[in-house]
């Protein structure tokens, strides 16, 4: 039966994959990076199910000062997430660059505003540092943990405590 | 007790004498049936009116809280239902049926005696059997489905009923919704392509066809809102047990009055009408109706009344709640509106508008006598969620006379009436149930006293109020061409727009909870360009006129 082929086949993989954790774990992060201001960051991909171009986004009048407005996608009315104001960076002006990351927070799927989408990449956690002490007085505690890209330094956000404290 | 002493005797016998000849009626039809069915023929004369007077001793036996009636009527619709669906379980059904309906009957007549054994065993019994006989889905609403087409099912027609899922009810109304929308695009790419120049035969076909998508796509709004359309008995019917146990827990003596129980509203608002009604009946038997003693001194009768009526107005039912108490103290709402700044000292407002305040936050009457029990609700929270719902409360009172709540709700919440404004660059839907006029205005009409915009609108001397101010950006900053007049409950209110981009049905789409709780705006919705709008709360728009106009 190939079903019992395919069952047993899972098995030894589930084995093999039980057995591992005897040697040091080296646990990749998956990632999606991208660009706010000058700098790089990036949230598990596993949150993001998928990143638009910027459709026309509506302003809600009287909404929390974080909320950049609303979109459409495809039939369902998105939040949209201004993240640069939650780091304590001036809102921008949107470019051909400009992308939403619709995320899944808390249960509620809210798209993020961002200037540019760079990459989805790897990054094994024991290349995560904490955030120095000026990077966590200006972004509250949405930095986790910063990485490397290249030459480049990559701060991992936790998106839940970017939208945390608000009203 | 005897019922002579039992609050509702007069009400019980009213119910008797209305269920007990249906109750009967449904017995004598199902033993016809049963020899109808056993020749082999169909007797759909016979069954066509049984789901028809099983809802009503349904609906009558949960408004009088006998709910073993209830509940052995609504089995009793189920098992109609799978008869005359699948003639092939009537032969075993059959009897079910019989033995069912001459319960009920019992149920009807021993309800004035209150000695009436539960028919529990038998209803589990038929609930199985039910279910051996079908997969029902858990969460059912039954619909109401006439079968016009009386070719299809044969020489009697018939009145068949389908049990739908809510939850494809709902999903069937959302893809409704979104057809909506794309007719709108199509309607305006319409519009725009022959804009401004005479139309070329294709365009004109197309221009016909589009308007007869939007004709079908009208009656097909209507056809579905009909099947989301429930008794309002289904709510109506939890407060004869409510009034009776709060009223005993004040020592009050209490009756419940209700009328109209057989208007029909959208499922969505039956399901959240509920809580505002609950406040609205718990306030009057705690705060508006007097101890039994001061009533015998006052001469009133020592039984108060609540009033629950119910009835349809054009697309709008209108809902009252009433009771014959003490009424509300306009003096006393004027003092506190004073001493919470929304109402100058200088003011002397209409009697209308001070019975408005009282739907203001901090302001509702309910902590006369907090001392006494500290429960009621703010009339604010009351009101608050009645416009969540598309609606509005207003109340009048007679002192020493009573106390009248009228809320007044559109049919269904899915699809607005609005009128389309644009603001700065951004547009808005307003409520078309709330407008009163549109006015086309210069600059000079709008005079400003004392910091608030105010103009002459038929004799009358309104508010008005800029839309980019209240709607958060800046004032004055657009060509202000039009004052969209709304009707306020007490008096009109303008606000100021820059266009009027017409009239438009929008699907209604819930604020998302990331929006928190915009002050100015009530949903949102999805216009045929595939932008999102916001729909306007014109209700608290106006209601922040009272405070600006106040101070």
């Amino acid at each position: 039966m190939p079903t019992n082929h395919v069952l047993a086949f899972a098995d030894r993989m589930q084995a093999a994959a039980s057995a591992a954790p005897t040697a040091p774990v080296e646990r990749d992060l998956h990632l999606v990076v991208f660009e706010l201001g000058a700098e790089e960051y990036a949230v598990p991909i596993a949150m993001v199910r998928e990143v638009v171009r910027v459709a026309d986004i509506t302003r809600v009048p009287n909404a929390p000062p974080h909320i950049r407005g609303v979109m459409n996608l495809r039939g369902r009315i998105l939040p949209v997430v201004e993240i640069r104001t939650r780091l304590g960076l001036e809102a921008n002006e949107l470019t051909p660059n400009s992308r939403v990351v619709v995320a899944d927070v808390r249960n509620r799927t809210l798209g993020c505003l961002v200037d540019r989408v760079v990459q989805v990449m790897r990054l094994a956690e024991s290349q995560v540092v904490p955030p120095p002490d000026e990077v966590r007085s200006s972004a509250g505690d949405a930095i986790t943990g910063v990485g490397r890209r290249g030459d480049r330094l990559l701060m991992l956000l936790e998106l839940e405590r970017t939208l945390h404290g608000e009203a | 007790m005897t019922s002579q002493e039992h609050p509702f005797a007069a009400l019980l016998a009213d119910y008797v004498a209305e269920c007990l000849p249906l109750a009967e009626d449904v017995l004598e039809r199902a033993i016809a049936l049963e020899r109808t069915w056993a020749g082999g023929e169909e007797g759909a004369d016979l069954y066509q009116p049984l789901k028809g007077l099983l809802h009503t001793i349904k609906g009558n036996s949960a408004m009088m809280g006998l709910a073993p009636a209830q509940e052995l009527a609504h089995s009793l619709e189920d098992l109609t239902g799978l008869l005359v669906e699948a003639p092939a379980r009537r032969s075993d059904g059959i009897d079910l049926l019989v033995q069912g309906t001459g319960l009920l009957v019992d149920q009807v007549r021993g309800a004035e005696l209150g000695e009436v054994a539960n028919p529990s065993e038998y209803i589990e019994s038929l609930r199985a059997y039910l279910e051996r006989s079908a997969d029902l889905p858990s969460e059912a609403t039954t619909v109401e489905r006439r079968t016009e087409d009386r070719r299809a099912t044969g020489d009697g027609g018939g009145h068949a009923i389908v049990r739908v899922d809510a939850q494809r009810l709902d999903a069937l109304l959302e893809t409704f919704g979104e057809a909506m929308i794309a007719q709108a695009g199509l309607r305006d790419a319409v519009k725009a392509m022959t804009h401004g120049r005479r139309r070329t035969k294709e365009e004109a076909a197309l221009d016909r066809a589009a308007l007869t998508l939007d004709r079908t796509l009208e009656r097909l709004e209507r056809a579905l809102m009909e099947t989301r359309l429930l008794p309002i008995a289904t709510v109506f019917g939890r407060f004869t047990r409510l009034v009776r146990d709060l009223a005993r827990d004040e020592g009050k003596r209490v009756r419940l009055e209700v009328a109209g129980g057989d208007t029909r509203l959208d499922k969505t608002l039956i399901d959240r009408l509920g809580e505002p009604l609950v406040h609205l009946i718990t306030n009057a038997i705690i705060h508006g109706i007097e101890p039994t003693a001061d009533r015998i001194a006052l001469g009133k009768p020592e039984e108060a009344v609540i009033t629950l009526c119910a009835v349809q107005r054009g697309d709008r039912v209108i809902l009252t709640v009433g009771d014959d108490g003490r009424g509300l103290d306009p003096e006393r709402i004027l003092l506190k509106a004073r001493a919470l700044g929304v109402a100058a000292a200088s003011e002397t407002p209409s009697l209308e508008e001070v019975y408005a305040m009282a739907f203001l936050p901090g302001l509702s009457t309910a902590d006369r006598v907090s001392s006494l029990s500290g429960r009621g609700v703010g009339l604010d929270v009351v009101a608050g969620s009645i416009r969540a719902l598309g609606g509005h409360v207003t109340v009048g009172s007679e002192p020493g006379r009573g106390t009248l709540f009228t809320l007044r709700l559109p049919l269904t919440v899915a699809v607005l009436r609005s009128l389309l404004v644009e603001v700065d660059n951004e547009r808005y839907a307003v409520p078309l149930a709330d407008v009163a006029e549109t006015v086309r205005i210069n600059g000079a009409v709008v005079r400003q006293v004392a910091g608030q915009g105010m103009m002459t609108w038929r004799d009358e001397v309104i508010p008005v109020l800029d839309g980019g101010r209240v709607l958060g950006g800046e004032a004055g900053s657009g060509p202000r061409r039009y004052c969209v007049i709304l009707r306020a409950s007490t008096r009109h209110r303008g606000l100021l727009v820059d266009t009027l981009l017409g009239h438009q049905d929008v699907v209604v789409k819930a604020l998302d909870p990331a929006l928190g709780r915009p002050a100015t705006v009530a949903a949102t919705t999805i216009l045929g360009d595939g932008r999102v709008a916001c729909i306007l709360d014109t209700g608290r728009i106006a209601e922040g006129l009272i405070e600006i106009g106040a101070r």
